[in-house]
């Protein structure tokens, strides 16, 4: 049975069906509630919240995107829905993260080398989720969308409600903020082993 | 100054492989004489390449357990009762 018939068995009330159409979505649907919110307690809320709700509007689900973009969005709202975006650190623009062209005597950029030789690759992974966790979610949401669960730019700006362009701004927005804070750490780490 | 930010604004797209096949030789050409962009590139590269590493977490069983509960119930709500 394809998505599109075992969608319309669970919407005249058929569990079944509906059991195997999110089996394949938990795992994904977990992972990005807590790249979301940074811990499984709230990732374990957002997730639960969000199959629930599933549930409630299965009958109104339209077929207008696949069942996984649907859960994505849910997922997204129910997210957002408890956002305090006041705290993050604000982005600068595009332009300020850019280099300031050929005369670079005084601003050379960082080479990173292998940043595995500075921390290991748990640190890493800590260090970036922090920095996501600190950056305001209009960046970090289309980011992770897009590169942590490698959505499409058309997808992630759909699921967004944001044009293309506006999409692809804002994740360009957040890679330059990320990198700008990893060369800033890697900076500090190679200062401090001279 | 302005051959680097014309290109470094493509920059993304370049290294996305979703740029047009002109901008992306002079991008290429512009990278061999511009260390900061090419190091712009590779730091932006890895950028992504160290957010998308490490292994994917599974769903506990536990949670698991007691979110399938919750949606049988939830289910049994709506539905009614098989």
């Amino acid at each position: 049975m394809n998505e599109r018939e075992l969608i319309i068995k669970a919407q005249s009330g058929d569990f079944d069906s509906f059991n195997r159409l999110i089996t394949d979505n938990k795992d994904k649907i977990y992972r990005l509630a807590l790249k979301l919110s940074g811990n499984r307690d709230d990732a374990a809320d957002i997730m639960q919240e969000t199959f629930l709700k599933a549930v409630d509007n299965i009958d109104k689900f339209r077929l207008e995107s696949s069942f996984g973009t649907w859960l994505y969005s849910i997922a997204l709202n129910t997210f957002r829905s408890r956002l305090d975006d006041n705290k993050k650190m604000p982005l600068k623009t595009i332009e300020e993260y850019l280099p300031t062209g050929h005369d670079h005597a005084s601003s050379k950029l960082l080479d990173w080398g292998n940043p595995h030789d500075l921390y290991e690759q748990k640190q890493l992974k800590d260090i970036i989720e922090s920095y996501l966790d600190e950056m305001p979610h209009k960046y970090s949401l289309p980011f992770i969308l897009r590169y942590m669960e490698d959505l499409p730019v058309k997808e992630v700006a759909s699921l967004l409600s944001l044009s293309v362009a506006a999409a692809k701004s804002r994740i360009l927005r957040a890679r330059l903020a990320l990198r700008e804070r990893l060369t800033e750490k890697f900076r500090e780490k190679t200062s401090g082993s001279l | 100054m302005e051959a680097c930010s014309k290109y470094i604004q493509n920059i993304a797209d370049y290294i996305d492989g979703e740029i047009d096949s002109v901008l992306c030789s002079q991008l290429e050409e512009h990278l061999k004489s511009c260390e900061n962009c090419r190091i712009m590139v590779d730091t932006l590269k890895q950028t992504v390449y160290l957010c998308r590493e490490g292994k994917k977490e599974k769903l506990p069983t536990e949670i698991e357990n007691r979110l399938n509960d919750a949606i049988k119930k939830r289910w049994e709500k709506k539905f009614g009762k098989k």
